[in-house]
């Protein structure tokens, strides 16, 4: 199919460096960009990352502003007996320190502000129930001076029995009034009674990871005349987070502006609740502004990390290793807090048995609190957790019946219209044995036996302790699946309003390009509705209209479909005087290239002609069709689409040392249609780095509670040496037919598939069964 | 304080002796950054040019400043001199910190897991102690046990290596390719004019550990005369081997990582002193093989 914008793509053969010293040149030679859908236009903001010149929300500045600080729980479970302020207050320099007797609206229980978190105080009243639990904060005109007198706040702590084990929360006593069970789902399909000829049972783990994002919390708030507070920070669900920190503020939401500024690219929420209500309060109380900026430790301590997960499963098969039934227990411990562990726990129900047919499915899930980190979102928050365990199983299965891995998934493989568990028919593209294909089909990475030994890369790193006689190389597939957009009966909607003026159009949309890219995207929707070269995406702040938080792959579909809408609003403003002048109905005429054509090519116009001297707008909104919640059974259309991916990790193992590297890793993704494959590129090559990350080095450990390695040096994120060479074998372009322009969304998904393929190329590898997250060396150590 | 020549440090550092010198800073730095540190005052040494090269001495032996950035040991004429401490000054850290990173630093921060640290154990290096008028030479493996530590208003100004001419070997587990914190290191070098073994592993206790006993069994294992002829091996694999369990066993105790568990009583190996055995017999069998090749 070609589309309208197809003969507008800039010349394939122009030199890289032209490209990119003309992006920065942008608008004067806007049409010699890529332009339009299904081209690959550079990130607005991609160079001033890379030059280190992008303002983050942590170079904010205002004249006379005061530095906030916080402090935070020493201990992962304790009853508050007392906070004496004093001495801190006492402090030259030191302006406010407030505590949660201070805030109006306290946060917790039914009283708290609505949206994820309402059990979670904004700080800690009564009870502290986990390490760096927010308890106190303090403005003062100078950092250090913040930091030292929130160190001097002294908090009387009756020290209580931190709740570690997830497994024990369930007979523990209840850690909060609203106990320690956020959600019990239980799925049932079929025949309990069906006993398959082969039986493969298992136990997985995964540990905890963070999102660690490499700009830290930060942000800036000023007060208002009017009594209100207008916040500076790197949110991503800026309507959300107004409504609940007005909320808690006891102010009308109008008084509280929340603008985003400097998102340094979030795989997770960004900015807890407790830091913005609070950098607020502290503004209200001062009357000043005040910045507040997290140090590393606090910001490990702050935010929400993924779900740490035990899974115990059983595959029944027949002989010929199709699935009879599956039966599953999945535990997830959502820390202190509820946050979205609910969401996170409905889809690794839904996606327990993965993009398989099972005709009789068995789970019970369970998140439950405990007084460790709090969890919340992170790319594919519960699909990634029963990837692993299902296709850990998968191989086992094949192992067991004595065919290849490719081979027991294709016998197994979901197509477009079977039932999934939930009785969920899956109504979108599922080429799922196409992707196995299309990675099966693609050239394995050769072995370095013609290289001199001094340039292999071996496991261990460059200089390392590599031996080329200890290592084995494995070979390990994995495909996955995750839902787009809110699950479970979730009102997803987003508005947008374009405007185009003279030779430019600005689209005003209150989406956060949290890195995803939505700002590039919004740009092509506009160039290849209206033709317009120049747009322009406006800074999103609360005061504009709602678009929903930057989560789950919504933006492309939602407030995608809302620019799109609002584009073809204006464009029907545009070309109806004109075809009234031709003669013909708008739908005639047609725009690319920068004209305005009619049906036969005899009539035209260019686009800027069309537009001088005008100023059309319009706003639209998106709104999918509606789902409904899981009922007590696990039955639902809970989700409004899925997306697929498969992968082949190609890993090296040193047996002796258990150390891996992860060598290749070829990916097939169900991405509908590729609205802009470079940006897609990348967001695979992130979610594989992070599923490497997961895969063997990321782990967030606690012990009694305590956070131990919060800190990058302890908490080991992959460096360019542990990423592998990311190829993609394929961009199936099947189109959602319901999905705006038949796009889905596709970060989630690589960062979900990539730790199951590379546990499954490490088992291929050491013969081992590798049944935890991240493997250790000792997982991989053959004795 | 930016003093410009040693002897101005030296004067420095004595007249105000609570003032930490600094070189690098990457560890200095760091801690004072957050809030773990509060110097009283910095006496910078980035300046003074003489201690950032190296110079030789009775031929014998080469005398480092210790000024002497990471980056800078990495290089080939380094590495032909001294090659175990250009393989550890190599995986040391990301080039970031290798730039400004120091020998001396790295010694006078002391780091279990300090990379160099094993290597100048091993090659029993010396490092001298300066003071005005006066300065004093301790064996490095003395510093770091706090059997000699350095006194207040000393400066760590040169480390003095005996030249081996001979191979060497540093290796290091981590985990994860790219730069990262040793979880064990072995340093081997080998002595042939005085036929002998000498080994350190890192980043296992508090300071490098030296298998002295495991040392003196392996020199007397290898066949000294067959080196450099083909086809002879040097040291029978099965001794290798050997020797690689004799330092794991010296240098990780029963106990290892006990304290970290539950803090009970335990009975023979834990499963952590298991694993990191493991680990260090197989950097050892492994550094006396390159060595030997």
């Amino acid at each position: 199919m070609t589309s309208p914008t197809d003969t507008a793509l800039a010349p394939p053969d122009a030199p890289a460096d032209s490209a990119s010293a003309s992006a920065s040149a942008e608008g004067e030679e806007g049409a010699a960009q890529p332009f339009g859908l299904g081209s690959s236009p550079l990130r607005t903001d991609a160079l001033p990352k890379a030059l280190g010149i992008y303002p983050f929300a942590a170079d904010l500045w205002a004249e006379g502003l005061l530095w906030g600080a916080v402090l935070r729980s020493p201990h992962p479970h304790a009853r508050i007996v007392a906070i004496d302020t004093a001495a801190a207050l006492a402090i030259p320099g030191v302006h406010a320190v407030v505590t949660a007797a201070d805030l109006p609206n306290p946060g917790e229980g039914d009283a708290g502000a609505p949206g994820p978190g309402t059990d979670r105080p904004v700080l800690a009243a009564g009870v502290v129930r986990h390490h760096g639990e927010p308890i106190a904060a303090v403005a003062a005109d100078h950092p250090d001076t913040a930091r030292l007198a929130a160190a001097s706040i002294v908090v009387e702590y009756e020290l209580m029995e931190a709740l570690t084990d997830p497994e024990q929360a369930f007979n523990a006593p209840p850690l909060h009034p609203d106990g320690n069970l956020f959600r019990h789902l239980p799925l049932r399909s079929g025949d309990p009674e069906v006993v398959g000829e082969v039986i493969v049972e298992g136990l997985y783990q995964v540990g905890r990871q963070d999102p660690a994002p490499i700009g830290a919390e930060a942000g800036l708030a000023v007060p208002r005349p009017d009594g209100g507070v207008e916040l500076h920070l790197s949110s991503t669900d800026p309507h959300g987070d107004r409504e609940r920190t007005a909320a808690c503020l006891g102010l009308e939401r109008d008084r509280v502006r929340l603008v985003v500024t400097g998102v340094p690219g979030a795989t997770a929420d960004r900015e807890d609740l407790s830091f913005q209500v609070t950098l607020a309060l502290l503004a209200l109380r001062t009357g000043r502004p005040v910045k507040m900026t997290l140090t590393r430790e606090e910001s490990f301590q702050a935010h929400a990390t993924r779900h740490p997960a035990l899974l115990r499963y059983r595959h029944h098969a027949d002989a010929q290793g199709k699935l009879v039934k599956v039966e599953a227990q999945i535990l997830l411990d959502g820390g202190a807090y509820a946050d979205v562990s609910s969401e996170a726990l409905a889809a690794a129900t839904a996606f327990s048995v993965g993009p398989y047919i099972c005709p009789n499915v068995f789970v019970d899930a369970w998140a439950v609190r405990t007084n460790n980190p709090p969890a919340g979102r992170m790319r594919g928050e519960g699909a990634l957790q029963t990837c692993f365990a299902y296709e850990s199983q998968l191989d086992q299965l094949a192992a067991r019946i004595g065919v290849e891995p490719l081979e027991i998934r294709r016998r197994n493989v979901l197509a477009t219209g079977d039932a999934m568990p939930t009785g969920q028919a899956v109504t979108c593209p599922a080429p799922v044995a196409a992707l196995l294909d299309a990675v099966a089909a693609s050239p394995l990475p050769a072995l370095p036996v013609d290289e001199p030994d001094t340039d292999w890369l071996l496991p261990g790193g460059p200089g390392g302790a590599g031996d080329p006689a200890a290592v084995r190389r494995g070979i390990g597939y994995a495909v996955g699946m995750v839902h787009m957009l809110g699950a479970e009966g979730e009102d997803e909607v987003s508005t947008a309003t374009v405007r185009v003026s003279g030779d430019h159009a600005t689209v005003i949309c209150a989406a956060v390009d949290s890195g995803q890219g939505f700002a590039t995207l919004a740009r092509q929707i506009v160039q290849s509705v209206l033709g317009v070269s120049e747009v322009y995406v406006a800074p999103v702040d609360s005061d504009q209209t709602i678009a929903g938080p930057s989560a789950r792959g919504r933006h492309t579909w939602v407030s995608g479909g809302a620019v799109e809408r609002a584009a073809l609003m204006v464009r029907h403003q545009l070309l109806q005087p004109i075809a009234a002048n031709f003669g013909m109905s708008v739908e005639l005429l047609s725009i690319a290239d920068g004209k305005i054509t009619s049906y036969d090519g005899v009539l035209g116009m260019p686009v800027t002609e069309a537009l001088e001297g005008k100023e059309l707008w319009a706003t639209a909104q998106c709104r999918p069709h509606p789902t409904e919640p899981l009922d007590e059974a696990g039955q639902g259309d809970a989700f409004v689409s899925i997306a697929f991916c498969a992968m082949r990790a190609v890993v090296d193992v040193d047996i002796e040392l258990g150390a891996v590297r992860v060598v290749d890793v070829t990916v097939a993704q169900d991405v509908g249609r590729a609205l802009n494959p470079g940006q897609i590129e990348d967001r695979i090559e992130a979610g594989v780095a992070q599923g490497v990350g997961l895969a063997l080095l990321e782990d967030l450990r606690t012990s009694g509670g305590l956070l131990v390695n919060p800190s990058l040096t302890g908490y080991r994120l992959p460096t360019a040496l542990d990423t592998p060479e990311v190829r993609i074998a394929a961009l199936l372009e099947e189109r959602d037919v319901v999905a705006t322009f038949g796009a889905k969304a596709v970060s989630a998904v690589p960062a979900v598939v990539a730790p199951a393929a590379i546990a499954a190329a490490v088992r291929a590898a050491t013969g081992l069964p590798v049944g935890r997250l991240p493997i250790q060396p000792e997982d991989a150590v053959v004795a | 304080m930016l003093p410009t020549s040693l002897d101005e440090a030296v004067e420095a550092l004595a007249a105000s002796p609570a003032a930490v010198p600094v070189a690098g800073g990457t560890d200095l730095m760091e801690a004072v950054n957050a809030g773990r540190l509060r110097p009283a005052a910095l006496i910078g040494l980035g300046r003074i040019t003489e201690l950032r090269g190296w110079r030789y001495e009775d031929g014998g032996t080469a005398v480092l400043g210790a000024g002497l950035t990471l980056a800078r040991m990495d290089r080939p004429d380094f590495a032909a001199l001294i090659p175990a401490l250009a393989d550890a000054a190599r995986t040391a850290g990301p080039p970031q910190t290798r730039n400004v990173g120091t020998l001396g630093g790295n010694i006078a921060t002391a780091a279990p897991a300090g990379d160099t640290l094993p290597v100048l154990a091993a090659l029993e290096a010396s490092v001298t102690l300066a003071r005005p008028g006066a300065t004093r030479e301790v064996p490095v493996s003395h510093l770091l046990t706090g059997l000699d530590p350095m006194r207040p208003g000393e400066l760590l100004t040169w480390v003095r290596v005996p030249l081996l001419n001979a191979p060497q070997v540093f290796l290091k587990a981590t985990g994860r390719s790219g730069p990262s914190r040793a979880t064990a290191s072995v340093a081997l070098v080998l002595d042939p004019a005085r036929r002998a073994v000498r080994c350190a592993v890192g980043a296992v206790a508090p300071v490098p550990l030296r298998p002295l006993e495991a040392e003196a069994w392996v020199a007397g294992c290898i066949d000294w005369d067959a080196r450099g002829e083909e086809g002879v091996p040097a040291i029978d694999p099965a001794a290798s081997a050997a020797f690689g369990e004799y330092v794991a066993t010296a240098c990780v105790p029963d106990g290892y990582g006990a304290d970290a568990a539950s803090g009970l009583a335990v009975e023979g190996p834990t499963a952590v002193a298991l694993r990191l055995r493991r680990t260090v017999a197989v950097l050892a069998r492994r550094a006396l093989g390159r060595a030997l090749k």
